[in-house]
C-alpha cells in the first residue's frame, strides 16, 4: 500500500470516529428522519 | 463485466430504495440504517430511501455549525468526511460507476437510439467551482432573517432529490401542493434539461454538476483500486477512448479524475494493455541493489 493511501486511510479512520464521538451520527439519524424540505423545493 | 455492473448497479438501487411500507406509515423511513450514508447521491427525502444522502448531510452540518452550543463539541460533519474520503482513497471515483443510484439512471437515459455528442472538456471544471460554493461555502455562510443556513445544493441544484424525493413525496402528500414555488419549479426546470441532455451526452450530471463526483475525483490518483496502463500490449487502436462514457483517454491519462472505473475499457480491449489493480508499496526485491564495497 503506497504511503500517501496509508496516511489517508488513518486520517479519514480517526475523522470518523470523531464525528461519532461529537454525535454526529444521531445529527445524521434525525436528518435522515424528516422531510428535507429544500430537497423538495419548498421554501 | 458490464452484465455485472449492470446487476450491481439494479441491485444498489433497488436495494438502497427497498422501503415500500411509506404509502401507509410516515411517509418515509425512519429507522436506524438512517445513520448510513449512500456511497452515491440518493435522496433522503425519498420515500422509499433506507440510507441518508452524503451531500445533503455535510450541507446540514455546515448549516448548522453555527448553533454550536456553549461546551459542546462543534459538528462541521467530519464523520461525513471521513467515511468519503475513506471510499474515495480505497476505489476512488468507482461509486460513480458501480453504486450510485443517479448514475445509474443517467446510464439508462443514454441507452435511448439518438445522435450521440462529445462533452465540452472545460465544463468538467464546474463540478468542483458546485463542491466549494454550493455543498461548502453557501451553507456555511449564506444565512436567512432567523439566521439558519440551508442546503443551496440541495435546494437550487440536486436532480436526484427532485426525482427520488420531491416528485413521489408531492404525488402521495397534496398537503404540500400548496408550498410549491419558485424553487420547486425551478429544480423540475433542471431535472428536464439534465434528462434530455443524459439521453444526448454520457452522464451529463455526473461530469459537469456532480459534487460528490468531484470530491471523489480528488483521490483519483492515490487511490488502492485504479486502472493499470500496461504500454508495451498497447496497439493505439483508441478502442478504450471509443467505449469510455466519462471521456477519459486511458492511454494518456490512466489515473483520470475522471475515471468512475466503469471498467468498459477493460472489456474494449482485446491486447490486454488495460488492467484493474491495487496499489501496492514498491517490492523490495525489485530495487536496484548499490555495487558491493570494494
Amino acid at each position: 500500500m503506497p504511503k500517501k493511501a496509508m496516511w489517508l486511510i488513518i486520517i479519514f479512520t480517526l475523522l470518523f470516529v470523531l464525528g461519532v464521538n461529537a454525535g454526529e451520527l444521531d445529527f445524521l439519524m434525525n436528518l435522515g428522519n424528516t422531510i428535507c424540505l429544500s430537497c423538495i423545493g419548498v421554501g | 463485466m458490464a452484465t455485472f455492473r449492470w446487476l450491481i448497479q439494479t441491485f444498489v438501487t433497488l436495494g438502497t430504495n427497498s422501503y415500500l411500507l411509506f404509502p401507509f406509515g410516515s411517509v418515509i423511513y425512519q429507522g436506524p440504517l438512517k445513520a448510513v450514508c449512500h456511497p452515491g447521491l440518493n435522496c433522503y427525502s425519498c420515500p422509499a430511501a433506507l440510507l441518508s444522502c452524503p451531500v445533503g448531510a455535510i450541507q446540514n452540518f455546515l448549516a448548522t455549525l453555527r448553533f454550536t452550543s456553549p461546551g459542546t463539541w462543534p459538528r462541521p460533519g467530519v464523520i461525513v468526511l471521513g467515511y468519503l474520503g475513506f471510499i474515495g482513497t480505497l476505489v476512488g471515483r468507482l461509486p460513480c460507476g458501480w453504486l450510485c443510484p443517479f448514475g445509474f439512471i443517467q446510464d439508462l437515459l443514454f441507452k435511448i437510439p439518438s445522435r450521440k455528442f462529445n462533452l465540452w472538456p472545460p465544463l468538467r471544471w464546474v463540478k468542483y467551482g458546485v463542491l466549494v460554493v454550493f455543498v461548502v461555502l453557501l451553507p456555511l455562510l449564506l444565512i436567512d432573517n432567523y439566521g439558519l443556513g440551508h442546503p443551496w445544493f440541495c435546494k437550487l441544484i440536486c436532480p436526484s432529490g427532485t426525482l427520488l424525493g420531491a416528485l413521489p413525496l408531492v404525488m402521495i402528500k397534496p398537503s404540500l401542493w400548496q408550498t410549491l414555488g419558485f424553487y420547486f419549479w425551478n429544480k423540475i426546470t433542471i431535472l428536464v434539461a439534465l434528462i434530455i441532455l443524459a439521453i444526448f451526452i454520457s452522464r451529463f450530471f455526473c461530469r459537469v454538476l456532480c459534487p460528490l463526483g468531484a470530491f471523489y475525483g480528488l483521490f483519483s490518483r492515490v487511490s488502492l483500486a485504479h486502472l493499470e496502463f500496461i504500454e508495451g500490449n498497447c496497439v493505439e487502436c483508441q478502442a478504450c477512448v471509443r467505449v469510455c462514457p466519462t471521456g477519459v483517454k486511458p492511454p494518456i491519462d490512466p489515473y483520470s479524475t475522471e475515471c468512475i472505473l466503469c471498467l468498459k475499457c477493460l472489456d474494449a480491449c482485446h491486447f490486454r494493455a488495460l488492467d484493474f489493480s491495487l496499489r501496492r508499496f514498491p517490492h523490495p526485491g525489485r530495487a536496484p541493489q548499490p555495487p558491493p564495497a570494494s
